[in-house]
């Protein structure tokens, strides 16, 4: 398992093939490719250096390919995009022409470099440079590789059972594998349940989910658990270990739904599945159509506590003697190769807007609200009416955007399915009572979707009136408890001032209050607005970075039903690839031990986030466990003898890097350091969205902030940089669990050292920037321009005195 | 669900709960407090007046309240509770 040594380095000089892409002109708009690759040329080691518009096309691959074999090729470098992006692309093609995929590096000129320097064309080709140059070097030293294979669990788990949990959940088990669909509340069905019409074909919303939960609720490749949380998650691709939290019902399976316990029920409150417009009691089941349909105990509100049966109303009540107040919480352990998260997403409060009245008027209420009155199995029957007298309303207002495009209330984002949802809600008060008055009240219409515009017309044919430009307030009349809507048609520049009988504020969808949770437990990102991040947001809109983890409807960002359910049946097959091929590759990037330089002395036992290294106290020596690594590199940052090196990030790897760097105007740069998952992505969005920052940084990669071991920072300082940038994932989002608390000491230590030996420690700076955060690194960057420019050169010379030992070997 | 509560239910007038006639035999009681411990909706209280056998018997505070659970009567030492349900529709 252990030392597994390498065979000495090849006999066969190193040949290195440079390709410097122009990328139409994403590149060679603002870097002189030509001119990069002629210096390139000029690197020790490569054989060829070329640059050509498209690298990534079939011909420059062929043209790759042919290099390899005609030209003995034995490394190749591509100088274009993100390693995020292509380096599997490039990879491929190395070895479709038989050169081991470990032996191509990337040099990330595009959104490291012409894209965040577009106008200043001579710095941007300078940096090109320089990252050709730390390309080069490192892959000079790049070892061949064999990756290992870890078996598939063929189980998945989908969590949140809306319609897109349960169309993920359908269609993994309809292609035969084992499903646990997890939900936290009672029922599964979601948003989904609680909406009368569907828009834009105008369905029964609960008529189409019916079947679904039923099926999702029988089938007998899934596995329900209703009432229940995740609580925790171990492992990785293909082997997650999940802990689920199955909260007693305190009813069991053999209950008929007949409702008789409900009806002796003492206690009642009301129905959070109505949004509080009806009554249930402490013991219930949520909607009629609900799957599992067994009732359920409120235990919040039912008499009965910690085993003391004070009433047994409910318990005479039962025929079927289902009830049974012994039930305990239990922990299931499961055992699943992928994960679909679909948690939904909440609804925007709008008792925050004081100027709409909402919860002070009663004939103001929200679009979910609505949705509960027009549904005939709503409390009202199917009635819209009045919530203060209880009569049918003959105007109505709707008010778009409620916590939607505001960046003062609300959220600065569109919320999708608003407009087409008060459309569809006027038109059912249209066919319900043709003679109602109904206004909308916009900013703008956003009838994007198929059949969506036809609706829209449907509406103004009907007589809805829309009206460009919200109220700025809603007044009540306190007599009849009419509202008031006061506010500015801004198409036709004049005050408005309407007298409805009921307002409907359109509320706006928005990210789970609880996502924090399962973004811990699956590590995964968030971007500004709250939703999920996905892997990339054009060509892997489904994958989360976490390998094996899939998002499926609004927990990635809010969309409507069939949006919805597209995604799910999307990340169901994306779910289904993976257990399909039953075996993953891991990465060769687990550490290699020297048995000979190793100490016993357990420093890397005790960081490795994933226990993947013991210690063998008879052999003096570590022991890693390839399996169980998740390649973060932390233990080969902790060992000081050198025993402990990352594989393909190895030390002398990076070291070349560094010195690469730090070769010319080492007093000018920024030496930075970048994990794989947030902040190398984050530096990637900041490319992305072309936002600008000075071009004196150059990144290193590694796959964690952990793997920055104190020798690099010292080595950087020793050889003249004029400042250090450590960057990683924010603490408690690591995606190596918590590798990044090691960062965190490493670096305060170098602070201390540089201290106490009268070094400005500010030229050390750490960031935790996340994947989304582009702005945050842009900024950083800029902060630090003045800093790099008043270091002085006497600052510089001490520094490289103080750490001149990192110097010696590596 | 997550939402915010806003408004009341409308059917709240609809649902009635059992309502209840308490009965106390104030002598025989021993004040040991169970019934006033035990009662899930806190109906009944201490009451300030002696009874025959020289202790503080329970008092009603809001008969209202009470959903005729039982409990009363089943943990009284002395049976010296007992509630009967009163009809719903005549009662109020």
């Amino acid at each position: 398992m252990a030392e597994n040594k390498e065979s000495e380095p090849k006999q066969d000089p190193i040949r290195i093939g440079v390709y410097v892409c122009h990328c139409g002109l994403n590149i060679a708009g603002s870097v002189d490719c030509a001119e990069v690759a002629k210096f390139a040329a000029t690197l020790p080691h490569v054989a060829l250096a070329q640059d050509n518009r498209y690298t990534c096309s079939d011909q420059g691959q062929a043209g790759i390919k042919k290099d390899i074999k005609e030209n003995k090729l034995n490394r190749v470098v591509v100088a274009s995009c993100s390693p995020r992006l292509h380096e599997p692309t490039f990879r491929k093609a190395c070895e479709e022409a038989g050169l081991n995929k470990y032996l191509f590096e990337m040099a990330n000129i595009r959104e490291h470099c012409s894209w965040v320097h577009l106008y200043d064309r001579e710095a941007a080709t300078e940096k090109a440079k320089d990252l050709v140059k730390m390309a080069v070097a490192k892959a000079a030293l790049l070892e061949p590789a064999q990756e290992v294979e870890v078996p598939i669990t063929r189980k998945a788990l989908v969590i949140g059972g809306g319609v897109a949990g349960i169309q993920a959940a359908l269609d993994l088990a309809d292609t035969g594998y084992k499903v646990y669909l997890v939900e936290k509340e009672p029922s599964i069905g979601g948003m989904m349940a609680r909406i009368d019409k569907t828009f834009p074909t105008m369905d029964c919303s609960i008529c189409i989910l019916a079947p679904k939960m039923s099926d999702a609720g029988h089938h007998p490749n899934i596995e329900l658990s209703t009432n229940s949380e995740v609580v925790e998650v171990k492992g990785h691709i293909g082997n997650f270990h999940v802990k689920v939290l199955k909260r007693p019902r305190y009813v069991i399976k053999d209950c008929s739904a007949c409702g008789e316990c409900a009806k002796v029920c003492p206690v009642i409150a009301p129905n959070e599945f109505d949004v509080g417009l009806a009554i249930r009691h402490a013991i219930y089941t949520p909607f009629a159509q609900a799957v599992p349909s067994t009732y359920i105990v409120d235990m919040n509100l039912c008499l009965n506590k910690e085993g003391v049966i004070v009433c047994d109303k409910c318990i005479k009540a039962c025929e079927r003697q289902a009830i049974n107040f012994e039930m305990k919480p239990e922990t299931e352990g499961l055992e699943v190769g992928t994960i679909i998260v679909a948690t939904g997403a909440d609804v925007f409060d709008p008792s925050g807007l004081p100027y709409y009245g909402y919860g002070r008027f009663p004939n103001v209420i929200t679009s979910l609200e609505f949705e509960r009155l027009i549904n005939a199995g709503g409390p009202s029957g199917g009635h819209l009416i009045r919530l203060s007298d209880q009569q049918i309303p003959k105007r109505v207002a709707f008010i778009q955007c409620v916590g939607s495009r505001s960046d003062r209330n609300g959220r600065l984002y569109c919320s999708n399915v608003c407009c087409m949802n008060t459309i569809k809600d006027s038109l059912l008060i249209k066919e319900h009572w043709p003679d109602t008055e109904i206004y909308v009240f916009y900013v703008d219409i956003r009838a994007y979707g198929k059949g969506f515009e036809d609706l829209y017309k449907r509406a103004r044919k009907a007589g809805v009136i829309f009206i460009r430009g919200l109220p700025a307030e809603i007044v009540e009349d306190k007599k009849t408890h009419n509202v008031w809507l006061i506010g500015e048609n801004t198409l036709q520049k004049k005050l408005y001032k309407i007298n409805v009988d009921m307002a409907i504020l359109s509320i706006g969808l928005e990210a789970r209050r609880d996502s924090e949770v399962i973004q811990r437990l699956l590590t995964l990102s968030r971007n500004q607005d709250g939703f999920f991040l996905e892997a990339h947001p054009k060509l892997r809109p489904v994958d989360a970075a976490t390998g094996g983890v899939f998002f499926a409807g609004c927990a990635e960002s809010p969309k409507d039903i069939k949006d919805s359910v597209t995604q799910a049946s999307a990340a169901a097959a994306r779910a289904g690839i993976l257990m399909a091929k039953g075996k993953v590759t891991v990465e060769a990037i687990t550490p290699i031990a020297y048995a000979e330089k190793c100490k016993a002395c357990g420093l890397c036992v005790k960081v490795c986030p994933y226990n993947a290294i013991t210690l063998n106290e008879d052999l003096k020596r570590v022991e890693i466990i390839e399996a169980a690594c998740g390649g973060c590199g932390t233990c080969s940052a902790e060992c000081n003898f050198g025993a402990l090196t990352q594989k393909h990030f190895t030390d002398e790897q990076i070291i070349a890097q560094i010195d690469a760097v730090t070769e010319h105007d080492a007093e000018k740069k920024i030496v930075a350091f970048c994990c794989n998952w947030c902040s190398y992505a984050g530096a990637d969005f900041a490319g992305v969205s072309r936002m600008q920052y000075p071009p004196n940084v150059r990144i290193i990669r590694t796959m964690c902030s952990g793997r920055v071991a104190p020798k690099f920072v010292e080595r950087a300082f020793a050889r003249g940089a004029a400042t250090v940038l450590v960057t990683g994932c924010h603490l408690g989002d690591c995606h190596y669990i918590n590798a990044n608390y090691q960062t965190q000491k490493r670096v305060e230590r170098l602070w201390k050292k540089m201290e106490q030996n009268g070094l400005n420690k500010e030229r050390l700076q750490l960031l935790w920037a996340s994947a989304a955060e582009g702005e945050r690194f842009a900024s950083k960057i800029r902060e630090m321009k003045p800093m790099v420019e008043g270091v002085k050169p006497e600052e510089i010379d001490k520094a490289k005195k103080v750490f001149e030992k990192a110097l010696g070997g590596s | 669900m997550p939402e915010r509560i806003r408004h009341a239910p409308l059917d709240k007038e609809k649902v009635k709960s059992a309502r209840g006639e308490i009965h106390l035999l104030k002598d025989e009681c021993k004040g040991c407090g169970y019934c006033i411990e035990f009662c899930p909706k806190k109906v009944l209280e201490e009451s300030d007046e002696i009874n025959a056998r020289g202790v503080h018997p329970p008092k009603i505070v809001d008969e209202s309240k009470c959903i005729v659970c039982g409990f009363c009567t089943a943990v009284c030492p002395d049976f010296a509770i007992f509630v009967v349900e009163k009809p719903n529709k005549g009662g109020s």
